[in-house]
């Protein structure tokens, strides 16, 4: 499943630029993701990685460059439009309809977000609300569906974000850094999360602080810094290049990585 | 689905007391004004679909309310159509200019939305009031929207011709079809997917976006919907007082109306009906009183957003969870 990016790219960025005002957030980034695998960005606060995921998935499109989903040119669709082609985010701040029930939260992705309804129906329909409780499985919280968003703990919202996101059945998932903010015992939770959505067949593209992390769950890796692409390949290359070990992790933090990978992979 | 059975037993208990009013309470003056009551409670809970559960602070309702008021008087004035066809035909103009109005807003926030909906009311008032050119001469000078005098002799639904001596006992009821039909259609509203959509916009824009909610036509879905009995309303409102005039846009009405919402209980599917009545009954308490009616109107409001914004519905949620904790 690895590997194979460049044979049939599903997300494919071609001299992707984002500018607000004099500020250039991403600058002419060109990269592809392969079906199937599990790209995972890492890069300094401020590198544009946020920013990268709003030119996707449409809220705040690009300025310059082409995004091409499944041959399909999406650069300039609405945000609905983009998640009906298959591209569902997660978001880096707990976001969520925080006066509904978690269920609803969830159905509104089952709803919504699998095709455009040129004209809704009256009621949600048996589909949707089986799609939705199937989501809140999957990632663990079906008995967590009828506490209201707002109220649940942190781990449940993010958890509660990736069920709302499976929910739209994409082909595509962009997870903002999932584990800010948790527990070892809960970025474990999250990271059984991620291979199971993986099993599942969806493409992710994952940004993350937390490296040790990122390094398990991806198949390639890309470091972004000022915007641009400065390491892109994979993780066990990670830390030979030397760019990536000066501007952002350090040597310190290089050394207690490697021993980590070694243990883990050896 | 507990919910909805709440529901329908709610309304079904209300419907069954409304019925049997004019019958316990036969005299002319509660029945009149259990009439107007019914009036201003579809307006209230189309109202409540826009602020409460979109979030969305258009102030354009009673505009609405007038635009399907006017529309009724003048299809039956200018063009002799009969009221059963002129009132729905308005409820359909009133959705139109919902929409535009809808439209105009889509790029606004919060208390822009509302003066832009209170600067659109306004503009139409002043156009009706000040303009003074004789449209028609039939019958005595007459601008186009009736000026400040209004528009009377449009017809009516045939009820007073009917029921000469108990006309006012038929539009009662007409009232309350009208309202359990308006009533109805909000629940359907409020606990469907559209109900679901408007909801996730106003807690969250940009994930709802990115959820496949398209923000441009829910924004249309909203007012459209809110605006149709609105404008039904402003029609039966027409043929019940069998004038219609600039007093429609008067701001004190404006403040009753939003006055029932609020102290009902925002975004609620029964709270507005209760603020409607609460707030009916308390002006009648206050009627004695006539300059200081506006006065305790606004102090009443005040304190509800204040000391209790979720209004006498969040009031019982607040004393079962006081209740529940002593327990
Ligand atoms: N809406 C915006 N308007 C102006 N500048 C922005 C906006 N969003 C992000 N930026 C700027 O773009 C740069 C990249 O931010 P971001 O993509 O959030 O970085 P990261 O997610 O990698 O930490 C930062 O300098 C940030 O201040
Ligand atoms: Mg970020």
């Amino acid at each position: 499943m690895t590997g194979d990016a460049a044979a049939t790219p599903l997300l494919s960025c071609r001299h992707v630029g984002k500018s607000f005002g004099a500020l250039a957030a991403v600058r002419d980034l060109s990269f592809d993701v392969g079906a199937g695998e599990i790209l995972g960005i890492g890069g300094p606060n401020g590198a544009g990685k946020t920013t990268l995921f709003e030119v996707i998935s449409g809220l705040n499109p690009a300025t310059k460059g082409a995004i091409v989903l499944d041959g399909q040119d999406i650069t300039r669709h609405a945000p609905e439009q983009i998640c009906h082609a298959g591209v569902a985010r997660t978001f880096q701040l707990n976001a969520g309809f925080d006066s509904m029930t978690a269920r609803e939260n969830v159905l509104v992705g089952a709803y919504f977000g699998r095709s455009n309804r040129a004209v809704p129906t009256l009621r949600a329909g048996r589909a949707a609300h089986e799609a939705a409780d199937a989501a809140l499985e999957m990632l663990g919280i079906g008995d967590r569906a009828d506490k209201v968003t707002g109220k649940l703990p942190v781990l449940d919202r993010k958890l509660l974000m990736m069920a709302s996101a499976m929910a739209t059945k994409p082909k595509l998932l962009l997870m903002d850094e999932p584990v800010g903010g948790l527990t070892a015992r809960e970025v474990d939770r999250v990271m059984d999360a991620v291979r199971a959505i993986k099993a599942a067949g969806v493409t992710i593209i994952l940004i993350e602080h937390v490296m040790r992390f990122l390094v398990r769950l991806s198949d390639r890796m890309m470091i972004m810094h000022h915007g641009e692409k400065i390491f892109e390949g994979l993780p066990t290359k990670l830390l030979d290049d030397r760019t990536v070990v000066d501007v952002y992790l350090g040597q310190g933090a290089s050394d207690r990585l490697r021993s980590f990978m070694e243990n883990t992979h050896g | 689905m507990k919910s909805v059975r709440r529901d329908i037993l709610i309304g079904l208990v209300c419907l069954a007391l409304a019925i049997a009013l004019p019958i316990a309470m036969p005299g002319r003056y509660v029945i009149t004004q259990s009439t107007l009551f019914f009036i201003w409670a579809i307006v209230v809970v189309q109202w409540n679909l826009v602020l409460g559960i979109s979030g969305i602070f258009s102030l354009a309702q009673m505009a609405l309310f007038a635009t399907g008021a006017y529309a009724t008087a003048m299809l039956g004035f200018y063009w002799k159509v009969p009221m059963l066809a002129a009132i729905p035909t308005a409820g359909v103009i009133t959705v139109a200019v919902g929409m535009l109005i809808g439209l105009a807003c889509l790029r606004l926030r919060g208390p822009y939305v509302a003066l832009l909906t209170l600067a659109i009311a306004q503009v139409m008032y002043v156009l009706i009031v000040n303009d003074t050119d004789c449209f028609t001469t039939v019958g005595g000078c007459m601008p186009l929207f009736g000026g400040v005098r209004g528009i009377g002799q449009f017809g009516d639904i045939g009820l007073r011709a009917l029921f000469p001596s108990k006309w006012y006992v038929a539009h009662y009821y007409v009232g309350l079809a009208l309202l359990a039909v308006a009533v109805t259609i909000s629940i359907v509203v409020i606990r469907g997917p559209l109900g679901l959509a408007f909801r996730a916009l106003r807690d969250n824009p940009g994930y709802a976006m990115s959820r496949g909610i398209s923000r441009f036509k829910y924004q249309l879905w909203i007012f459209a919907v809110s605006a149709f009995f609105t404008g039904i309303a402003g029609g039966f409102y027409a043929i019940h007082f069998r004038v219609v005039g600039p007093t429609v846009f008067s701001f004190s009405t404006l403040l009753f109306l939003i006055a029932m919402i609020v102290i009902g209980g925002l975004g609620s599917i029964w709270g507005p009906l209760l603020g409607a009545a609460v707030l009916m009954l308390a002006d009648e308490g206050m009627r004695e009183l006539s300059d200081y009616r506006n006065i305790g109107l606004g102090l009443l409001l005040a304190v509800f957003v204040i000391a209790w914004p979720n209004g006498l519905n969040g009031l019982n949620g607040w004393l079962q969870r006081s209740r529940a904790s002593r327990d």
